[in-house]
């Protein structure tokens, strides 16, 4: 093979240099965003956090870590995280479960499977604020979920809980949280089928058919095969899950206002710090409550890649 | 899959034969197992009918259980055009400019870098492609005090420059220009080859050969954009501070803390009717998009 000539060999670098100009330029919007609205913010955010800061003249006083003391002493604080946490472990498990039910339903040859796949699905197009207005008008003293409930003569079977025939479910203290974790799982329970049916199907046929012939039922196939084999499909929904449910604002703010009302029972981590930074102005105080919330939801990650192993190779 | 595995061994049908009961039992199985679904599929679709009702109904009939609005009357949706602040017809004009925006700005954006990210050769490439993934993993709220700073330092949270300031934080995605890198690197190279030769530069390439190609990952990531930014909240909830330019989301949950209207239920549920058709028209024609977008990225919350 004969050496390339040194023209040849200057062409190719020439095209390569066109092609990494064209690149760049065909990335720089993008990168530049990123870097300055992303990447740059968390360094800003640090900073931020160590000052009281004020919204017209920036920073005021030197305070170092004080501003994350004053966090941990906060009660409201510590309730922001009892009712995230609370959310978390409920809304994950119950949502997770709903999803892969509906996915395997729909993942069998039965009849109208599209439209039930289509159906499941609807209530996640609506926007967080639409459908929360509507929950509220749902369940609310007068509302829908209430006068179903007394038509239907279920009313005494409330009453053993102590609910009232016009109970204010998202208005009480003692509902509210619960009432947004039903109205979040109504809406997510969509997405997290179509998280599913994507790991669903790529389970093969074969070992459906090595099930069958070992004459395993559709529970035992269900519980023995497709449960482990679902695994990656776990670690993912469960992560997705829960740096969303950590991340609970849009309802909590919707229903309960900037307070978190009634009595902080709707008050979230983000809704505290949107609270610090648009109620309070103390921007230093939000920037060091936006620094723990990422801790709190990084930890989180790291303890479920920890509970189900390594995650898949996509 | 599933049950139909466990159930249609070979011997299935001989089994049903000799055992007509258990046959019967299984027809029954099925009716109830398809009454629980039609049940729980009813159960997606009454709040929605149950809004669009309410919002023909007078607010003293909006509590009673009536599925015909009795009077029927647009007085709820009269009220929501004019007495609202902004009126109905504002805020949807707001949703829309910004929605239309974004969603432009993600498809010409995202397919240029996704289309470089997937075939070019540069220096810095890996580098730069884990910063757009590592945009993924950082949640707003930890740049919420940042960005607003920067953008009120720019001037861009007073007047009609709101819209620019949400327009420019949600310009890209990284979800956009990952799933259109996939898919790109998902088109043969001997394509996109032909064309270089034939003389045609990067851009050229880029413009008339692969972007044609890549129809329906632009109207995935079309449709994930669009229904994303008129649904959004948080960042129209921070920039948006006059109420001129408020979009659907963020008028709706000012209007519920506002005295009085909080419980105006008609001309609430004309407002969320609103909020929710232009997406559910999208849903009915585009439903493949849907599905297969959220398959892909898995990324949004």
């Amino acid at each position: 093979m004969a050496a390339p000539t040194a023209r040849a060999r200057s062409s190719i670098r020439l095209e390569r240099r066109s092609e990494a100009i064209a690149a760049y330029a065909l990335i720089a919007v993008p990168m530049i965003l990123f870097l300055v609205l992303n990447i740059g913010s968390i360094f800003y955010a640090l900073f931020i956090s160590l000052w009281k800061w004020n919204v017209r003249s920036g920073p005021v006083d030197f305070k170092g870590l004080e501003n994350y003391g004053t966090l941990l002493g906060d009660p409201i604080f510590l309730r922001a995280i009892q009712n995230s946490v609370y959310y978390t472990l409920v809304w994950v498990p119950l949502t997770m479960v709903i999803g892969l039910s509906l996915a395997v339903i729909v993942n069998q040859k039965i009849r109208g499977r599209t439209f039930f796949r289509a159906a499941f699905y609807f209530p996640a197009i609506a926007s967080s604020a639409a459908i929360t207005i509507l929950w509220i008008f749902i369940v609310s003293p007068d509302g829908l979920f209430n006068t179903v409930r007394g038509a239907m003569g279920l009313n005494p079977l409330f009453e053993l809980f102590g609910f009232g025939p016009n109970k204010n479910w998202i208005g009480d203290q003692d509902t509210a949280l619960n009432s947004v974790i039903i109205l979040n799982a109504w809406t997510t329970s969509g997405t997290f089928m179509l998280f599913y049916l994507a790991s669903l199907q790529s389970i093969g046929n074969q070992v459906y058919e090595a099930a069958a012939i070992d004459g395993a039922t559709a529970w035992q196939t269900f519980r023995h095969v497709t449960l482990p084999l679902l695994r990656p499909g776990h670690y993912f929904v469960a992560t997705v899950a829960v740096i969303g449910a950590l991340q609970l604002f849009d309802q909590a703010a919707i229903a309960g206002g900037i307070a978190g009302d009634p009595n902080n029972a709707l008050m979230t981590m983000v809704l505290y710090l949107y609270n610090a930074a648009f109620s309070r102005f103390d921007f230093g105080y939000a920037a060091a409550v936006g620094i723990a919330l990422f801790v709190v939801i990084f930890g989180a990650t790291l303890v479920q890649r920890r509970l189900f192993g390594q995650a898949p190779s996509w | 899959m599933i049950g139909r595995a466990a159930t249609s061994n070979r011997k299935g049908g001989a089994v049903a034969a000799e055992l007509p009961v258990g046959d019967r039992g299984a027809i029954w199985r099925r009716r109830i197992a398809y009454a629980i679904l039609i049940g729980y599929a009813l159960l997606m679709f009454v709040p929605f009918a149950w809004s669009v009702i309410t919002s023909f109904k007078t607010l003293p009939d909006s509590v009673r259980l009536t599925i015909i609005p009795q009077p029927f009357t647009l007085g709820g949706w009269e009220y929501a055009f004019t007495n609202l602040t902004p009126p109905l017809p504002r805020l949807f004009f707001n949703s829309a400019i910004i929605a239309v925006v974004v969603t432009i700005t993600n498809l010409v954006f995202g397919s240029m870098a996704g289309y470089a990210f997937a075939r070019l050769r540069f220096r810095g490439r890996e580098v730069l492609f884990l910063i757009v993934l590592a945009t993924l993993m950082i949640p707003d709220q930890l740049r919420l005090i940042p960005v607003y700073l920067l953008l009120n330092f720019l001037g861009l949270t007073k007047g009609v420059l709101q819209y620019a300031g949400v327009m420019l934080i949600l310009a890209v995605s990284g979800t956009s220009i990952f799933l259109l890198r996939q898919y790109f690197l998902s088109i043969p190279r001997e394509i996109e080859e032909a064309a270089r030769m034939d003389g045609a530069g990067f851009f050229r390439t880029f413009w008339q050969v692969m972007l044609p190609l890549a129809g329906p990952a632009l109207a995935a990531v079309a449709i994930l954009q669009f229904q994303g930014t008129w649904n959004g909240y948080f960042w129209p909830l921070i920039i948006l501070q006059d109420q001129d330019q408020y979009t659907l989301p963020v008028g709706l949950s000012q209007f519920r803390l506002a005295g009085g209207m909080g419980t105006n239920w008609p001309p609430l549920m004309a407002t969320v009717v609103m909020a929710t058709i232009p997406i559910l028209i999208l849903y009915l024609f585009f439903q493949r998009y849907f599905v297969e977008g959220i398959a892909a990225s898995g990324v949004k919350g």
